[in-house]
């Protein structure tokens, strides 16, 4: 009777096992039925709003309703439910726009919406300020998370269906604030944290090195400035702000500041250093995108030398660069997690998905971020004092060469030092040329009017 | 020995919840249900019922220790074949009320020959034939498929018959008392081998058929037959082979995902959401369908999954769901679990029957598994059947035989038992003569 006994105790667990993987299964259906709803031909879809009301997404949109180009600046963030783009908030949550219940069904006036954190005009008055140009930007409130401003140039406008496909600008269905780009100088941020994180504050403020315009390493390869007759000597603070080669590719050869320190603290911050591990990616509300890559082998080695300077293979995606000011605004070392939707509306209109600050593990020592934060405000100080009057702005200006060095992106990321006005942001300019609008123009034009947007004129 | 076994509840309960749960889905079907004639609901409900009160009526002729199975099988029929006879719209599935009919008859057929262990053990060499000539019927009477015997209007798939077949050749091995033969550097029993063998040539049969998704049903069965191996108590197991028998099945595990065809590979990768249109298509309708029907889905013959290929049988949980909704889909999976649970309730009073009712309830739960599990992308897609839900002659003889199987675990005939009713029988029968000739 014992092994009878035996073989029922196989028996129960078999059928313990279907059972487990039955509830799995009910439980899934229930909460993915939305998904597969909104793959049906004919599902009724909710709304899409900004944080002011103004609609960014309409399953029915129609160009006599809004303008023919009324979308157009949130085309490829916000999406549609065409299927045309698969990265987008409306591609990623469309299951939670459909006005369905798993009890109830379809309903036809169902209250299913979004709830964006975005501004819509504002965003769009940061679109037209682009002009001709081509680029992207990004702002949110480091603070608490909530992303106001995100759009990228060029953009399609979903009103026209896709008919004009074939005359789209290539990355038009793509939002590249979620894609990598070259980060130029603005590098030497994460540089400068890992020589903080290695050296201490007062060791690396010792640090001086000469820059003559050229410096000549071991090898015999040259590392320019952009400044052909050199900065001279200078401090990290001064260098940091002259965007000065020459300093950093000393700095990174400085025995003071093993290579392997500048591995560790670029792998906090979330680069996959060397192709080793899995690439990061920050999930907002579902969108995936890419933190940061780069790869550097020895501490003289030419490339490794750019990585730290933002070219040779680093790569860095624009919201990344925007999150880490975060960590440097809030002198935590510690990122404030982005997130587009600050609410959904079921089906019936009940409010539920309130969205909650969070925080990313701690990157850098809060010293690390209190120094920083002093050496971007000292340069927002000294050269972008125009950008919000009567606030300071920390930042850091890059320009990256793209293209085999054919083309030059103009990138501008920072914060502003003002705990009623926490917004940290990040902005490219595609090909920029001398005289054309600049990252500072846009920038002027993102924090004046999101401003107004925060501290709307009496009367 | 009557009294060891037990129907939990009273044959005239029993009798009531089967008519009460017929009737409440009839009237489901009237209510809410997509009827373009009357004639077509009358149809079917007399075929419900006519199916219940017949087989009630025939199990009143003879006598078993329980009839709880009996009662579950009929009920699990009873609502298959509304819901068959609902897809698309309210007509009655002639086809699958004779398949339910066969599949009461085989449940009958296998309970009848498995019932006593001893004489099922002593005649196991007819299984080995039967199961030899199911073979041969695999590679020389099969379609291009590989798959069907078609006579005239009839297709009859003989894999489906060897599940039964495998389960008693797996009892009848493991049981017995090993007379080890030395092969190499082994001591293996005749009958292990007779197993081992059985089980690779059906492996290899299914590879070659081109049917892997009947492949992991019988793996699980066999793999159940090693396991019970090592619970016997009169089991003497080397170590040695237990360390090689793992090795291998992890070689073989490692070689069939290597070397699987092409359209396996693709399924075992699937990402049905971006193959919507391709490979992913009847999943993706068969979600879009569940997702559609809710809790208590959009009534009988209202779904639209019935256009979809496979929605009878490797879909139906999917299409049942969009019909009748997902509560009542459970349901009726909960009822097949519960007829599964009855050994646990009734176990079996030898090893041959515990060895047997394993088997099945492995077979069931693998096969259950695979459909409804693949069917809503939980696992890889197969397309088998859901047994007793699924249409298929052959798949529903084949859960018949199955069931009746599970039920001589519960109602065994012992062999003193089997001799005493056949002396009681003779001794009947003289007197009846002697009778006959004295009033002459």
């Amino acid at each position: 009777m014992k092994s009878i006994r035996r073989v029922q105790k196989l028996m129960t667990a078999m059928l313990l096992l279907f059972l487990a993987g039955f509830v799995f299964l009910i439980y899934r259906l229930q909460t993915e039925a939305g998904f597969y709803i909104s793959n049906a031909s004919n599902v009724s879809l909710g709304f899409v709003y900004d944080r002011n009301g103004d609609v960014l997404f309409d399953p029915d949109a129609d160009a006599q309703v809004y303008g023919s180009d009324y979308f157009l600046d949130i085309g490829n963030l916000i999406g549609d439910n065409s299927g045309q783009m698969s990265n987008t908030l409306v591609a990623k949550n469309i299951g939670r726009l459909a006005n369905f219940s798993f009890m109830l069904g379809e309903v036809e006036d169902g209250q299913s919406a979004i709830y964006a954190t975005l501004d819509h005009k504002v965003n769009r008055d940061v679109y037209d300020a682009f002009g001709s140009k081509d680029g992207c930007a990004v702002a949110y409130n480091y603070l608490t998370g909530e992303i106001y401003i995100c759009l990228s140039k060029p953009s399609v406008n979903i009103l026209n269906h896709y008919e004009d496909l074939d005359e789209l600008k290539t990355g038009s269905l793509l939002c590249r604030v979620f894609y990598p780009t070259v980060p130029g100088s603005m590098q030497k941020i994460s540089t400068t944290i890992s020589a903080l994180e290695s050296m201490g504050y007062d060791k690396l403020m010792q640090k001086r090195y000469t820059c003559e315009g050229i410096y000549t390493k071991l090898n015999g390869k040259d590392i320019k400035c952009h400044l052909d007759s050199g900065h001279g000597e200078q401090d990290i603070t001064e260098a940091f702000a002259n965007s000065c080669n020459p300093f950093f590719a000393q700095l990174v050869e400085d025995m003071d500041l093993p290579l392997y320190d500048i591995q560790k603290t670029y792998e906090k911050m979330g680069y996959l250093v060397n192709d080793e591990g899995n690439q990061k990616y920050l999930n907002i509300n579902g969108i995936s995108a890419f933190t940061a890559s780069t790869t550097l082998t020895g501490k003289t080695d030419f490339n490794t030398q750019w990585g730290c300077m933002g070219q040779g293979e680093t790569l860095v995606s624009p919201l990344q660069m925007m999150v880490w000011q975060s960590a440097i605004a809030n002198q935590s070392g510690t990122v404030t997690n982005p997130y587009l939707i600050q609410y959904r509306t079921t089906v019936s209109g009940t409010v539920t998905a309130q969205a909650e600050t969070s925080f990313g593990s701690q990157m850098f020592s809060e010293e690390t971020a209190s120094h920083i934060r002093e050496i971007m405000l000292d340069n927002g100080k000294n050269h972008y004092a125009s950008l919000l009057p009567g606030t300071v702005v920390g930042v850091k200006s890059g320009t990256a060469q793209v293209e085999n060095g054919n083309k030059e992106n103009s990138l501008l990321t920072g914060f502003v030092d003002d705990p009623d006005f926490p917004i940290a942001f990040c902005i490219q300019i595609d090909d920029r040329v001398k005289g054309e609008v600049s990252t500072s123009d846009i920038a002027e034009v993102l924090l004046r009017n999101l401003h107004e947007s925060f501290f709307p004129a009496e009367g | 020995m009557t009294m060891m076994y037990q129907n939990r509840l009273p044959y005239s309960g029993t009798v009531i919840l089967l008519f009460l749960t017929h009737l409440s889905m009839l009237a489901m079907v009237f209510i809410r249900g997509s009827l373009v004639a009357p004639g077509d609901f009358l149809k079917l409900t007399l075929a419900v019922l006519a199916m219940d009160i017949g087989y009630l009526l025939i199990t009143l002729f003879y006598k078993q220790m329980t009839y709880t199975l009996d009662f579950m099988l009929l009920c699990i029929l009873g609502i298959s074949l509304i819901f068959q006879s609902c897809f698309g719209g309210v007509n009655l599935s002639v086809k699958h009320l004779i398949s339910c009919v066969m599949c009461l008859a085989s449940c009958e057929a296998g309970f009848l020959l498995t019932r006593n262990h001893e004489w099922i053990r002593r005649h196991k060499i007819y299984i080995y034939i039967i199961m030899f000539l199911l073979f041969l019927a695999i590679v020389f009477l099969t379609d291009n498929q590989k798959k069907w015997i078609t006579i005239g209007s009839f297709s009859i798939q003989p894999s489906e018959f060897i599940k039964p077949c495998f389960i008693l050749v797996c009892s009848a091995s493991i049981v017995e008392l090993h007379e080890k033969l030395k092969i190499a550097f082994f001591y293996i029993s005749k009958d292990s081998l007779v197993l081992c063998i059985s089980a690779l040539v059906i492996f290899a049969l299914q590879w070659w058929c081109h049917d892997l998704g009947s492949l992991p049903t019988f793996g699980m069965i066999f793999l159940c037959a090693v396991f019970c191996r090592f619970c016997y108590p009169k089991a003497k197991i080397s170590k040695r082979l237990v360390v090689i028998g793992c090795a291998v099945f992890v070689l073989v595990l490692v070689l069939a995902w290597s070397f699987a065809p092409e359209y396996v590979q693709k399924r075992l990768h699937a990402d049905i959401w971006a193959d919507r249109y391709g490979d992913g298509y009847q999943q993706c309708e068969a979600l879009i369908g569940i997702a559609k029907g809710g809790w208590l889905g959009v009534g009988a013959g209202n779904g639209s999954l019935y256009r979809i290929f496979a929605h009878d049988s490797d879909i139906v949980f999917a299409t049942v769901c969009e019909e009748w909704g997902l509560l009542n889909a459970v349901l009726t999976v909960m009822l097949i679990l519960i007829m599964l649970m009855t050994v646990l309730m009734n176990p079996p009073k030898n090893y041959f029957h515990a060895m047997m009712t394993v088997g099945v309830t492995a077979g069931f739960l693998m096969q259950m598994s695979l459909n409804i599990f693949g069917s809503c992308n939980l696992i890889p897609f197969t397309g088998v059947t859901l047994p007793f839900l699924s249409t298929g002659g052959s798949s529903m003889m084949s859960c018949g035989f199955l069931v009746g199987m599970l039920k001589a675990g519960q109602s065994p005939l012992f062999h003193h038992e089997a001799m005493k009713r056949k002396k009681q029988k003779q001794r009947r029968k003289t007197q009846k003569s002697r009778k006959q000739v004295s009033t002459s």
